[in-house]
């Protein structure tokens, strides 16, 4: 039976997560700005807004006694952080025009790098190199730490963070928004009151800024609120990565494509890896995929297990130790995809919550950074001009004005052919990035990720047993991402619980942190249909389920994983 | 030469807790072994036979505050802050615990001291106390010194070995302290456990602990009847715990308890990591499980590859006619 993901819709109505305030007046809570999500979209709208209101004293003392307030879910902002990534260096020079490069939280510029089609043993390096992989001159980082240090010079500017915060509810009174409404924390599964309980505030801000990542909770009931969707449906990619200390020194930025990944068009598995240098002693490895995939055995985590048994791979991680493992999607649908609007009355959203990212180049943490000065530049201009003004449409202008959109209107149509397997793929893309877009023109339609049917196949055939040295099972992964979730915590991961094995069987492989789970009665007994079994304190927030068939909610403040480097 | 206070916390019935007895054995070797002298704080209303009776332990005084209540932190600082300025000691020393935590935080504020949390191992260094930490989700372990005195040690449950010794009884001090202001604000109402556990798993020195592979709820009578066999008691994964077949207060792993007993048996527990921090001190681990590839045979003494269902009643039997005989 072939079915789709899209045919068992999660129990979830964006409704329920919009609305007006409900808290008496007098126990609101009024902030100038409201920034959700504390990722390089939030820090670098935050610290733009402090460097703007530090020459603009009358405006600052209208924003109130918390002039900028930014909302994160993790323990800390850089938690729930991950990212490859090489970043291009534009949107830190914009935003600390006097900081060093030196004074970055970077592991220095890429100086060389590499791009090798794997088969089974061998690692062929391509010739020229396909030019959207060019890394010189960007800057290797780890996105958890950068967001540890862009939230400490926040801070210092005087932004309040307030971490272990969810913002679960999108305030909005006559389709203006409002603020946003924080989660409740201390309930138990069943959602009863806990010894510990502390119900959720309103947070009313003058402007809100929807900087919440890849799959965001309230950018994506906006999205439907608002009726803002792109002229595409949004669709993810997959990413795994580890951090390895190694005895041998990376000295360039490798990537792989091919094994062990399926060429051929029926299996639809577009992808690749990345392994790139952090400083002298680790290194990070991933594995990414497109959600698109058609086989429910694929597993994204068991492939970076089973990449690391490539013999060039294996190599280069010869007499190394893990010590660093965490899950992101990462939006992929592009150009096309991007909500058709970026404001509404009261509200801007940044970064990857926008789809921001130009997956031919891999590259979205500045773009993320440049929306996010974009949002701070237009509040400071509007409220400037009148206090009251909820219109930030300039915000708007000045991103499809820019080099985001420039950038992401080139590659348009560069992620489709994919579709048509590996080799032909490769060729038109190639086509594409030398002529910057032209060839070939038009626009190539793209599909939901859940709207591809699944089949049980034998994607896992070559998944390696994990012998805790070199390959590892989920569980230890996810124990190395610092996810200590409370285990009574209310379930967030909105799914149905009784669908086609297919179904099932996509999301317990799909899931890198063992989430879901088929009973073991059903697993071999053959029925069409079974039951899923949903452990929600493993989940890392990497947000697949909402691509392949469910929704993830917000869980409690300070849930979910404490990545360090990654 | 280091001198070392511990607070030893005792429950309703005057028993001192097993983390106290084994910080009280840890801090005497210690002292001992820098030529200097161990000491122990107790609280509350201790009968004159048991206060000294901790000189089973190694220390060789006590200081009794009986007018400070037991299990609350802030008044318990107040007594101590007060021990070891009166006394210049150079060290406070707990065993794991959440009060004992509370209590090394506060008295650190107090007394501007250095604290290191969660420690596992303590050793000497010259006259020096060095603490051993693990970090990074206990994939290292670092050493913490002190600059200055006093440093204040706090462990983590069960890392300290309860030791008796034949030191003979230890000099009890009874001392008036005046509580702060602030301390006397709150008052105990009624002490138990939060999480309602009628059976301390953390204290049992034999402990069966039941995973997925039991199959049903119904089978953890298996265990229990194992375990009532031994003289234990049964402990959970979260798996079964989270599947409703155990009750919580039973649950060990990451997000639950940390025990160590003499003898841990776990019976279709795959040893999952999560589960492994939780039990990995136990002094000799058994395991019987289905699955030969199973992580648990990594780090078990001794491991049975085969069906519980039909080992474990044998077992049972097996025990009951030898403790019978």
């Amino acid at each position: 039976m072939a079915v789709a993901p899209e045919d068992f819709p999660p129990p979830f109505e964006a409704e329920d997560y919009i609305g007006p305030p409900t808290d008496a007046e007098d126990e609101r809570l009024e902030v100038g700005v409201a920034i959700v999500g504390g990722g390089p979209a939030g820090l670098a709208c935050a610290n733009k807004l402090m460097q703007l209101l530090a020459d603009e004293p009358e405006l600052t003392e209208r924003l109130g006694e918390v002039p900028v307030a930014v909302v994160e879910k993790g323990k800390a902002c850089g938690a729930h952080l991950l990212s490859g990534a090489n970043m291009k260096p534009a949107a830190m020079l914009e935003l600390f025009p006097d900081m060093d490069p030196s004074e970055w939280p970077a592991y220095g510029e890429v100086t060389d790098d590499a791009v090798y089609l794997l088969t089974k043993n061998r690692a062929l390096p391509l010739v020229p190199m396909p030019p959207n992989f060019k890394n010189e001159g960007n800057y290797t980082v780890s996105v958890a730490k950068l967001g540890r240090f862009l939230a400490d010079r926040a801070e210092e500017a005087g932004a309040y963070i307030l971490t272990e915060t969810t913002a679960d509810k999108l305030l909005v009174e006559d389709r203006i928004v409002r603020g946003v409404r924080s989660g409740d924390k201390g309930r138990d599964r069943e959602g009863k009151e806990l010894g510990n309980f502390e119900p959720g505030s309103d947070l009313m801000a003058k402007a809100t800024v929807l900087c919440e990542g890849t799959l965001g909770h309230l950018s994506n009931s906006a999205l439907d609120y608002y009726d803002l969707h792109g002229h595409d449906p949004q669709r993810w990619e997959l990413g795994v990565k580890e951090i390895w200390e190694v005895p041998e020194p990376l000295t360039k930025v490798i990537h792989t494509m091919g094994w062990p990944l399926r060429k051929s068009a029926k299996f639809n598995e577009f992808g690749g890896s990345f392994i790139y240098p952090m400083g002298e002693d680790k290194l990070c490895i991933g594995m990414v995929i497109g959600l698109d995939y058609t086989d429910a055995t694929v597993s994204c985590h068991d492939l970076l297990q089973e990449l690391k048994t490539h013999p060039f791979v294996r190599k280069l991680l010869a007499g190394g130790k893990r010590v660093g493992w965490g899950a992101k999607t990462i939006p992929s649908g592009g150009y096309w995809a991007m909500p058709k609007r970026l404001a509404v009355p009261g509200m801007m959203i940044c970064g990857d919550a926008a789809g921001m990212v130009n997956i031919p180049t891999l590259k979205g943490v500045h773009y993320a950074m440049h929306a996010g000065m974009y949002a701070a530049e237009t509040i400071v201009e509007s409220l400037k001009k009148d206090p009251e003004s909820v219109d930030f449409s300039a915000y708007e202008g000045r991103v499809r004005g820019s080099l985001i959109e420039k950038d992401l209107y080139q590659s348009r149509n560069m992620r489709q052919p994919f579709e048509k397997g590996f080799f032909v793929g490769g060729a038109i893309a190639s086509a594409m990035t030398a002529t910057r877009g032209a060839f070939p023109a038009g626009h190539w339609d793209q599909e939901p990720d859940d709207a591809h049917e699944m089949s049980i196949g034998k994607g896992a055939a070559g998944y390696p047993k994990p012998d805790g040295e070199l390959t590892f099972d989920k569980l230890g992964s996810v124990f190395l991402s610092g996810n200590a979730t409370r285990d009574d915590a209310p379930n967030h991961v909105k799914i149905q619980r009784h669908v086609p094995r297919e179904i099932a069987q996509t999301w317990v492989s799909m899931c890198p942190a063992q989430v879901y789970e088929i009973p073991e009665a059903q697993l071999a007994n053959g029925t069409a249909t079974v039951d899923v079994d949903v452990t929600a304190s493993n989940c890392v927030q990497c947000g697949a389920i909402t691509a392949k068939g469910g929704r993830l909610t917000m869980p409690e403040g300070g849930d979910g994983p404490l990545y360090q480097e990654v | 030469m280091a001198d070392i206070l511990v607070y030893a916390l005792h429950d309703d019935d005057g028993v001192f807790n097993k983390n106290s007895q084994g910080a009280i054995s840890e801090a005497a070797k210690l002292a001992s072994e820098t030529g200097g002298e161990a000491s122990v704080v107790v609280v509350g209303d201790v009968a004159d036979g048991a206060a000294a009776g901790l000189g089973k332990y190694g220390p060789s005084k006590v200081y009794r505050a009986k007018s400070c209540p037991e299990g609350l932190a802030q008044p318990i600082v107040d007594v101590m802050a007060k021990v070891i300025t009166d006394n210049s000691i150079g060290y406070a020393l707990f065993g794991g615990g959440l009060l004992g935590f509370e209590i090394g935080a506060g008295l650190t504020a107090r007394l501007n001291a250095g604290v290191t949390m969660e420690v596992t191992a303590v050793r000497v260094d010259g006259n020096k106390l060095v603490a051993e930490r693990p970090v990074l989700q206990d994939s290292a372990i670092v050493d913490v010194g002190y600059v200055s005195e006093p440093g204040i040690i706090i462990g983590r449950l069960n890392a300290f070995d309860v030791k008796e010794s034949d030191t003979g009884d230890a000099e009890v001090i009874d001392i008036d302290v005046e509580l702060s202001e602030w301390s006397t604000k709150a008052t105990m109402v009624t002490r138990g456990e939060a999480r309602g556990a009628d059976v301390k798993i953390e204290d049992a020195e034999i402990l069966v602990g039941g995973g997925r592979g039991l199959g049903e709820k119904d089978n953890f009578k298996l265990a229990e009847d194992l375990a009532s066999s031994l003289g234990g008691a049964v402990a959970a994964t979260r798996a079964v715990v989270d599947a409703g077949w155990y009750p919580y207060s039973t649950q060990i792993g990451q997000t639950g308890k940390t025990v160590a007993p003499k003898l841990y048996l776990a019976v279709g527990i795959s040893g999952a990591i999560q589960h492994k921090v939780g039990m990995q001190s136990s002094e000799n681990i058994l395991a019987i499980n289905k699955d030969q590839n199973a992580p648990i045979f990594e780090f078990c003494d001794l491991g049975f590859v085969g069906d519980l269902h039909k080992i474990m009643p044998k077992l049972t039997e097996a025990i009951k006619a030898k403790k019978g005989s």
